[in-house]
C-alpha cells in the first residue's frame, strides 16, 4: 500500500481519473461551444470524410455503369410511374394548400408551415463512431452560419438536431439516439400525444406516455407536436409498428418505424430559421 | 516508426468506424477497432503501457464524440490494465488468445461505460444489453485476422520491439 503512495504512475492515473470524472459530468448535455481540442480534432477529421464521401460518389457512379441494364431499365420504368402518381398527388396537394393558407389568414391563424424555412442542403460524410451515440457529421459548419440546436430534416421526416458545430463540419444527433426525446401526436386523431424516444437502434423507435384510451393503431402516421420547441410542428417521424400496453395498464407504448431509413441516408436540410414559438408567459418575462 | 504506428492506429481505426464500418452495421452496431487495439497492445506490452495507451486511444475517441468526455479515457484505460495484467501468463502465439482477448475485453469496456455514464446521468437503455452482443460478435470476428497482423508485425514488422520490452 505504501509502496503504491511512493509510485508517480499511481498518482498521475489517479488525477486522471479525476479529471475525467469532472469532465465527464461536465459534458453530459449538449454545450453552447464546444473546445479547441475537441475542434482541432473535427479540423484534422472532416477533411478525409468528405474525401471518402465524395470516393464513395464516384464508386456507386462506376457501379450503376456496369450494373444490369435491364434492372436498371426496370427501375427507370417505375420510378417514372411513380413521379407521375406524385404529380397527380402534388396537383390535389396545392389546392389544400391554397384553400388551407386562405382559410388560416380568415382566421388569423400563425402559420406553421415547412415552406416557411430556410433550408439549407449538406452531405453526410460520417456517422457514430461507437455504439454509445448515434450521430451524423455533415459537411456544413460555422462557415455556413450553422448554429447548435437547429432542426435537421430530410423530404420524408425528421433526423435529429445540430450537437456541436466546428468550422466546416457538423455533428448532429439522430433521433435514434438514446438521449434524444421528442414531443409527437398522431396525424390521424391529432389527440394523442406521447413522446417518442430512441432506442440506439438505427430503424427503431418507441413511443411512450400514451393514455391507456387513445385511438392508437397501427400504420398511424407519428408527426412533431411542436410541444417540445425544439422542432417545427407538423414533421414525420414515422408509422405505428406495434402498440403493447404497459404492466401498470395506464399507458401504452408503441413501436415506431422511423420515416427517414437512417441505413442510406446521404443528404439532409438543415432548418436555418426556426425560432420555437415563444409563450405568452416567456413574452410577459421579456 | 513503431510509435507513430501505434499514434496512427486508434486515428485510422475512428476514421474506418465512422465511414467504412458504419455502412455494414450489425443490427446498428458497428465494431469498436480503437479497442481491439488497445487489447493486443496490453496483451504484448503488460499493464502499465496497456492503461496509458488505453487512456490515450479513449482521449482521442472521446474528443472526436464530444459527449461524456472520459468515459473512453477511463473505459479503455481499465480495459488495458485488466488484459495486460494477463500478459505473462498467456500463450500469444496462440490465436485463440488474442479472440478470447478482444471477446473479453469489450465486455469489460461496455459494463465500465455503462456504469460510469449511469453514474453521470447519462441514458441507459435495457436495448444496450443487444448493444454490446452485436458488437462482442463483431469484433470477435475482426479480432483474428487482425491478431495475427498485430502479431507478425510485433516481431517482425512495423510494431517490432525492442528486446527489453517483451
Amino acid at each position: 500500500m505504501f509502496r503504491l503512495l511512493g509510485n508517480k504512475l499511481f498518482w498521475l492515473i489517479l488525477l486522471v481519473v479525476i479529471v475525467s470524472l469532472v469532465t465527464m459530468s461536465q459534458t453530459t448535455l449538449p454545450r453552447e461551444n464546444i473546445t479547441v481540442l475537441e475542434k482541432a480534432v473535427h479540423y484534422i477529421y472532416t477533411p478525409l470524410q468528405n474525401g471518402i464521401d465524395g470516393l464513395g460518389g464516384h464508386w456507386g457512379n462506376l457501379r450503376d455503369l456496369f450494373s444490369d441494364k435491364r434492372t436498371l431499365h426496370d427501375r427507370i420504368e417505375e420510378l417514372e410511374k411513380r413521379n407521375a402518381q406524385m404529380a397527380v398527388d402534388n396537383q390535389i396537394l396545392r389546392e389544400y394548400e391554397a384553400e388551407s393558407k386562405r382559410l388560416q389568414n380568415l382566421l388569423g391563424f400563425q402559420q406553421d408551415s415547412l415552406d416557411l424555412y430556410d433550408l439549407k442542403p449538406a452531405a453526410i460524410i460520417a456517422r457514430s463512431a461507437n455504439n454509445w451515440n448515434k450521430n451524423l457529421v455533415i459537411n456544413v459548419g460555422e462557415s455556413d452560419g450553422i448554429k447548435r440546436g437547429m432542426p435537421v430534416i430530410t423530404p420524408y421526416g425528421l433526423v435529429g438536431r445540430i450537437n456541436s458545430v466546428s468550422l466546416n463540419s457538423a455533428q448532429v444527433s439522430l433521433i435514434t439516439d438514446r438521449e434524444m426525446a421528442i414531443g409527437v401526436i398522431l396525424q390521424r386523431s391529432r389527440e394523442t400525444n406521447g413522446i417518442v424516444e430512441g432506442i440506439g437502434e438505427s430503424n427503431q423507435l418507441r413511443m411512450n406516455n400514451i393514455p391507456y384510451y387513445s385511438s392508437i393503431e397501427k400504420n398511424d402516421r407519428v408527426i412533431t407536436s411542436g410541444l417540445s420547441s425544439d422542432y417545427p410542428k407538423g414533421i414525420d417521424i414515422g408509422i405505428i409498428e406495434r402498440v403493447n400496453p404497459e404492466p401498470s395498464g395506464l399507458l401504452l407504448t408503441a413501436e415506431v418505424k422511423p420515416a427517414v431509413n437512417f441505413d442510406r441516408l446521404e443528404e439532409v436540410l438543415v432548418i436555418t430559421n426556426y425560432y420555437p414559438p415563444v409563450s405568452e408567459e416567456q413574452e410577459g418575462e421579456q | 516508426m513503431r510509435y507513430v504506428i501505434l499514434a496512427f492506429l486508434p486515428f485510422l481505426a475512428i476514421f474506418v468506424q465512422s465511414t467504412f464500418f458504419n455502412q455494414y452495421s450489425i443490427k446498428g452496431s458497428i465494431p469498436d477497432l480503437v479497442l481491439i487495439f488497445v487489447v493486443f497492445h496490453a496483451l504484448f506490452t503488460g499493464e502499465k503501457r496497456g492503461t496509458i495507451y488505453g487512456m490515450l486511444c479513449g482521449l482521442l475517441e472521446d474528443l472526436y464524440v464530444g459527449r461524456f468526455i472520459g468515459v473512453n479515457v477511463l473505459a479503455k484505460g481499465l480495459t488495458g490494465y485488466i488484459i495486460g495484467k494477463t500478459q505473462g501468463n498467456v500463450f500469444k502465439e496462440n490465436l485463440l488468445v488474442g479472440i478470447v482477448a478482444v471477446v473479453a475485453g469489450t465486455l469489460i469496456n461496455s459494463l465500465a461505460v455503462v456504469f460510469l455514464m449511469m453514474i453521470c446521468g447519462g441514458v441507459v437503455k435495457v436495448e444496450v444489453i443487444s448493444s454490446i452482443l452485436y458488437q462482442s460478435l463483431y469484433n470477435l470476428l475482426l479480432a483474428g485476422p487482425l491478431y495475427l497482423w498485430y502479431y507478425y508485425s510485433t516481431y517482425d514488422g512495423w510494431l517490432r520491439m525492442d528486446r527489453g520490452e517483451f
